[in-house]
């Protein structure tokens, strides 16, 4: 028998600075879950407060491990700190804090488990601001399940709502499947190389021919996250539970919760199994054609803002599948692609939530989600349709607007890679960026240029968290739009080591 | 050769499994002989009451499927959560020493953490019989 | 090394597990079936983890049980929630939106 007995222990080198961010956000989640317990009901606004202020209290360490710019490596490359991680801790971090915003009036009002939730929203985040650092497959394996399992519960949050029981429901049991397969591939994987650690797995697996072994992990490993990520053919849970989840936590799935997928899988594929791209490279071809193609076809047939919005959301993480389909033949082919995934989603958490908002702020009025009841929008509430014409034209990726940018970064990695493959998958994309102009464009349509049902001109109140939520998004994107050259050099940043 | 030798490791593999067969064959051997004296032995007189399954004196209730209290689900689930954080317990207990102070300063903010869940079950009246 | 008659056992109940969470309709048998794929992780990792004579299988599969633990409280809570709303846990039946 092998000895498993460990030699004699040696404490592991813990650099606290590089921890900060994740240290300031445990403290902040646990007061907020006492001081939620001592609070009487009238005064639980403080509680969100404190989350907020938390929130913005844990982005100042990683401005500061910014400023240093030192890569930090920890656990014997398991939790490391560098361009990367710090991008996308701070893109979780903002992006958490527009969604405390956002949810601000709408969980008062629908008079929920005001303290919970935010407990609940925040570890979340922390479980997304753990994987923007994970190296190791059971690091990312904690950190998927300590950000998905409050979504769960987030997801069901209107208790007494059927539709939302059922958006948790599917969402659980997906999530769930979908955990458990990937943690077969990993253990297949473990199996094949000895080794958890990501960069130690792949100088054990290097550039051979894969055994079936580490291809049926991989394979296993890529299912599971397309589940997470909602690609065509394991995305059927993610309309229902965005039309069924409270819209804060729509918006939060949508946008934070799929880049935490993505974020994982640039992990795994440009770090762990870059040499293997034989497995993954067509698996990500077919992911991506499917994704965007029936998240834009049936996006077209919608009546529904968020289940458009959901379908657009699918077909977005189709565009986002491009980059990995191309991105195995060279070095230089992976770096643009992790450019391009890391601009794209930049620039998509920023539209997308701006684009909630709006659904938000217009159902507080209306109370329905029909597109039909955006008609001449425009006639009373001028700011907000501007605003929701530039979320959606983004969103289709019209010039000058920063979606445009982040298409044009998909195309050109797709341009790059120059193989047959690679430039049909660019053609697919374009023939699907014009299928989603109709329904994009359907929305500006309706605002601009339908009459308003009942003819009930009433004005909308922007409540001022989410009138902060509204401006944070719009300035977001219009400054990417302007001024795109900033956001490629973090895009170029903030590009893992391939090997 | 190779299959020569994994049939041998087999075979030793197997052999540590006939000690678990002759062990059971035993145990099955031992329970049999003594239920089997006791039905020889004692007398048999059929009564109606002698045939209700047993539960501690008091006659039982309906069906064998009853559905259990919805408090119990809490108890069970709190149960279950505190018990399995105990994997992450033993393992630095077995090396109390080994890992010295380092391992008690992190176990120490682990079962704080733990603890806080149990204030906030506490709080929310999970451990109040209602 | 007998690491196949592991690999062949985790296998079995991964399919198992599968084939429970496609088939079943009540929703506590479905947590049942990902509880058998889980297990088989369990297995793989902890027979691998012998075999290549590292100690990150066993430790990677103490991770996997206590976050079991957590996803199916969560779980039952989902399906009790779904029980106290409309008395039947039939998956079939939670279909007033359709994908």
């Amino acid at each position: 028998m092998p000895s498993l007995v460990a030699a004699a222990f040696e404490a592991p080198y813990l650099d606290y600075a590089a921890l900060a961010p994740e240290i300031v956000l445990t403290g902040v989640l646990l007061a907020v879950l006492v001081v939620d317990l001592f609070v009487d009901e009238d005064r639980k606004a403080v509680v969100a407060q404190l989350a907020g202020v938390g929130l913005l209290a844990s982005l100042l360490p990683v401005v500061f491990l910014a400023v240093d710019g030192d890569d930090r490596s920890m656990f014997s490359g398991a939790y490391v700190v560098d361009d990367f991680a710090l991008v996308f801790k701070a893109l979780f971090l903002v992006s958490g804090y527009v969604v405390l915003l956002m949810s601000t009036d709408h969980i008062e009002e629908g008079d929920y488990w005001k303290g919970e939730y935010s407990f609940l929203l925040l570890s979340s985040l922390l479980g997304m601001v753990v994987m923007s650092s994970a190296r190791d497959l059971l690091t990312i394996f904690v950190a998927l399940e300590l950000l998905s399992i409050p979504a769960y519960m987030l997801a069901g949050w209107r208790k007494r709502d059927l539709r939302s029981n059922e958006a948790a429901l599917k969402y659980y049991l997906l999530g769930v499947l979908s955990s458990a397969v990937m943690l077969y591939g990993m253990s297949l994987v473990f199996g094949a190389t000895g080794t958890t650690v990501l960069e130690d797995i792949a100088r054990e697996l290097g550039g051979d021919a894969s055994e079936p072994l580490v291809a049926l992990g991989i394979f296993f490993i890529v299912v599971g996250f397309a589940f997470k990520v909602s690609a065509v053919p394991f995305h059927f849970w993610a309309p229902d539970t965005y039309e069924g989840a409270p819209l804060p936590v729509t918006a939060f799935l949508s946008v934070a919760s799929k880049a935490a997928g993505f974020v994982a899988l640039l992990e795994l594929i440009f770090m762990g199994f870059f040499g293997q791209d034989n497995v993954w490279q067509p698996l990500f071809w077919v992911l991506a054609v499917l994704t965007m193609t029936v998240g834009n076809l049936v996006a077209l047939r919608q009546t529904n803002i968020v289940r458009l919005l959901a379908y657009s959301s699918v077909a977005q993480a189709g565009y986002m599948l491009v980059p990995f389909a191309v991105g195995g033949s060279s070095d230089e082919a992976a770096g643009t692609a992790q450019t391009a995934v890391i601009v794209y989603l930049l620039i998509y958490a920023a539209m997308n939530l701006g684009a909630f908002a709006i659904v938000m702020t217009v159902a507080r009025r209306t109370r329905s989600g029909e597109i039909s009841s955006y008609g001449g929008l425009f006639t009373y509430a001028p700011g907000l349709t501007v605003l929701m014409t530039i979320f959606v034209f983004s969103l289709a990726g019209i010039p000058p607007f920063g979606g445009w940018f982040a298409k044009f970064y998909i195309f050109k990695s797709a341009v790059d890679a120059g193989t047959g493959w690679a430039l049909a998958l660019a053609v697919v994309a374009g023939v699907n960026s014009v299928i989603a102009l109709f329904y994009y464009a359907g929305v500006a349509r309706e605002m601009w240029m339908q009459p308003v049902p009942g003819d009930d001109r009433t004005p909308i109140r922007v409540p001022p968290a989410l009138g902060a939520a509204l401006g944070i998004t719009a300035v977001a994107v219009m400054a990417i739009g302007v001024y795109p050259q900033a956001f490629a050099r973090l895009g170029d940043l903030a590009q893992l080591a391939v090997r | 050769m190779k299959a020569l030798t994994t049939l041998i490791a087999m075979s030793g593999f197997l052999r540590e499994y006939l000690t678990v067969l002759v062990f059971g064959a035993a145990a099955v051997a031992m329970v049999g002989a003594m239920l089997g004296a006791g039905s020889l032995l004692r007398p048999k007189r059929a009564q109606l009451q002698k045939y209700i399954s047993y539960e501690s004196g008091v006659d039982p209730v309906g069906t064998g499927w009853s559905q259990s209290q919805i408090r119990y689900y809490l108890f069970g689930l709190l149960f279950v959560m505190f018990e399995v954080e105990t994997v992450f317990i033993f393992p630095w207990a077995v090396r109390l020493e080994d890992l010295g102070l380092f391992g008690l300063v992190e176990m120490v903010v682990f079962i704080a953490i733990l603890a806080l869940g149990l204030l906030y079950a506490w709080r929310k009246g999970v451990l109040r019989w209602m | 090394m007998y690491l196949n008659q592991f690999l062949f056992l985790a296998a079995f109940l991964f399919c198992v597990g599968v084939y429970g969470v496609l088939a079943r309709k009540n929703a506590v048998l479905v947590l049942m079936s990902i509880e058998l794929i889980l297990n088989a992780v369990n297995i793989n990792l902890v027979a691998f983890g012998l075999f290549r004579e590292s100690v990150a299988g066993q430790v990677f599969a103490l991770f996997v049980i206590a976050v079991a633990a957590a996803e199916v409280g969560v779980g039952l809570a989902i399906v009790i929630l779904i029980y106290r709303n409309r008395h039947s846990i039939d998956l079939t039946e939670v279909d007033m939106m359709k994908g």
